[in-house]
């Protein structure tokens, strides 16, 4: 046991370390782009306050595109695109972009099913007082959403850490290609099982962490 | 204050075009309160919501103190609206935040600076009673209390009209007549003008000086709620009087009665009851009054007594009795068995 320890701590430190690295970069450009789609979705559905059949239709189109390609074909898919943005298509550097473009649809969709859960009712009681869209929008429809957006959230980074499992195919390691290189490719069962144990830790971790969020800032 | 002219809107459907209101006319003065009384689909919610504009008319005009709303510029029809304030039959209050932060919000977001938001908050949670809840969420309040802070945030906004859309519908009756109450205290403590659409009988009868009875879109019936009370004409106000007395008198009864004379209605306000006229009548006619039902319901402006008496008598004594009662100011209708 010690031994195993002190073979493989340093490798396996630096796959948790390249792991948080990707998931929360990624996270972070996935949520920037993700969450102003997701509203711009709802806010040109029909009936909202900027309604617009052709930009709806255009977005929704777009995010199915999207969510249609797994992540392992999408990786290569866009390896062109992925060069011209941040010059390189390997490394953590090379597998973010594909990682953000696949999460971002995934945001945007979860966040547009937690805003269309915000009662109609009270968005028309502050449009009735007279208060601008653009604060309603921050003020009543996000602040109603947060508990399911957090929950939506925790969803959406724990398949973000499902997907960076498939990063070693660029070298941009990882807990995930360590399990496969070492465990599979190389029948270094132990590996195996130690990055999926952390894996499993790390990913409840997440889940409860966001259960106990919502919960703290749902109300009802 | 408020005025509708011929508003009509029509919502567009795959089954055709569906008018839920048709060439309305309405016209509120300030200091009262306005009743819109309707069956489920009347059209009542399109109707409130047209006075704001949440729906745009598809024709006609509405005008608040004077200020012509649909050809507002979307900035313009902002800074008027701030002015009605608007109630629900859900509350719609944010469900994260608190009794404070419920009302202290729209201030905030319309401008008001950190100091006069918590004054008007304080001042209007007392107003409606519930200074102790500030810091409550509207999940460990009742239905009551939740339109009372609904009603608070309306009135922090210190508006001139208040519109209410079915806010008493979804509370039991004895909280229904505290919502009422203070209703009534609002408007006559600040003078708000108050326009509200209901499906109770009783919300009309307790607070309302005039009454629109709207049934397919359209008006049927309007006048002032002692009229509507002592005069009912058309068949779906009646039933709506139905749902508060006991107005109703089973048919086979009624043709039973009629052998041996009549079955009458009378109507009569204020509060000389029927009592020593029905006495008068057995006295100066040779018939026999019989009393069925009597209620007495007390209006906003009046009291309205009602009584379903059986005249037992000859034809020409009933009605010369029935000319009697109506030259004392008493209207009289004959009760049809159906």
């Amino acid at each position: 046991m010690e031994a195993f320890i002190q073979e493989w701590l340093p490798i396996i430190g630096q796959s948790v370390i390249e792991t948080f690295q990707m998931v929360i970069i990624s996270l972070f450009f996935a949520i920037l782009i993700g969450v102003p789609l997701g509203i711009l979705v709802v806010l040109t559905r029909p009936g909202q306050a900027l309604a617009n059949r052709f930009i709806y239709q255009l977005l929704n189109l777009f995010i199915n595109v999207v969510r249609s390609i797994p992540f392992i074909i999408l990786l290569f898919f866009i390896l062109p695109f992925t060069k011209f943005l941040v010059g390189t298509t390997i490394g953590v550097q090379g597998v973010i972009v594909p990682l953000v473009i696949y999460t971002a649809p995934y945001i945007a969709r979860l966040l547009e099913t937690s805003l269309l859960e915000v009662d109609n009712g009270i968005i028309e009681a502050y449009k009735a007082m007279g208060i601008k869209t653009r604060q309603i929008i921050w003020n009543v429809m996000l602040r109603e959403a947060r508990p399911s957006i957090i929950l939506g959230l925790t969803i959406a980074t724990v398949s973000l850490i499902g997907a960076t499992a498939m990063a070693g195919l660029v070298g941009a390691g990882g807990l995930g290609d360590l399990a496969y290189r070492f465990g599979h490719l190389r029948y270094e069962v132990d590996v195996m099982y130690a990055t999926v144990f952390i894996l499993i830790i790390l990913v409840q971790g997440i889940q409860s962490l966001g259960n106990r969020l919502a919960a703290r800032l749902k109300k009802d | 204050m408020i005025k509708l002219e011929n508003i009509t809107k029509v919502f567009p459907s795959k089954n055709g075009d569906v008018t839920a209101v048709n060439n309305v006319n309405l016209h509120v003065k300030k200091g009262e309160i306005h009743g819109v009384i309707g069956y489920s689909g009347a059209g009542k919610s399109t109707l409130i919501r047209l006075v704001n504009l949440l729906e745009k008319p598809t024709n006609g005009s509405v005008s608040i103190n004077g200020t012509e709303l649909t050809s507002l510029p979307p900035e313009k029809l902002r800074k008027t609206r701030q002015k009605v304030g608007m109630i629900f039959q859900h509350f719609n209050l944010l469900k994260t935040a608190t009794v404070y932060d419920n009302i202290a919000t729209p201030l905030k977001l319309l401008g008001y600076d950190k100091q006069e938001v918590k004054k008007r908050v304080e001042k209007y949670l007392k107003i409606v009673d519930l200074a102790e809840k500030q810091n409550s969420y509207p999940s460990q309040l009742s239905g009551g209390q939740k339109q009372r802070v609904a009603i608070a945030r309306a009135l922090s906004q210190e508006p001139e009209i208040l519109l209410s859309d079915e806010a008493t519908s979804a509370l039991d009756p004895e909280t229904t007549n505290s919502i009422l109450d203070l209703l009534l205290k609002i408007n006559e403590d600040l003078g708000i003008t108050i326009l509200l659409i209901t499906h109770e009988m009783n919300v009309i009868q307790k607070i309302c000086d005039y009454v629109y009875v709207l049934e397919k879109g359209e008006v049927i019936e309007q006048s002032s709620s002692i009229e509507l009370f002592t005069n009912p004409r058309k068949h779906t106000t009646k039933k709506f009087l139905d749902t508060i007395s006991q107005r109703k008198l089973s048919a086979s009864l009624i043709s039973q009665l009629k052998l041996n004379g009549t079955v009458t209605r009378l109507t009569f306000i204020g509060e000389n009851t029927g009592q020593p006229l029905l006495s008068q009548v057995s006295q100066k006619f040779n018939v026999e009054p019989n009393i069925l039902t009597a209620n007495i319901m007390e209006l906003k402006n009046g009291i309205v007594g009602n009584l379903v008496i059986h005249l037992v008598g000859e034809p020409e004594q009933i009605n010369a009795s029935l000319q009697f009662l109506n030259e004392q100011g008493v209207a009289t209708e004959e009760v049809e068995g159906e």
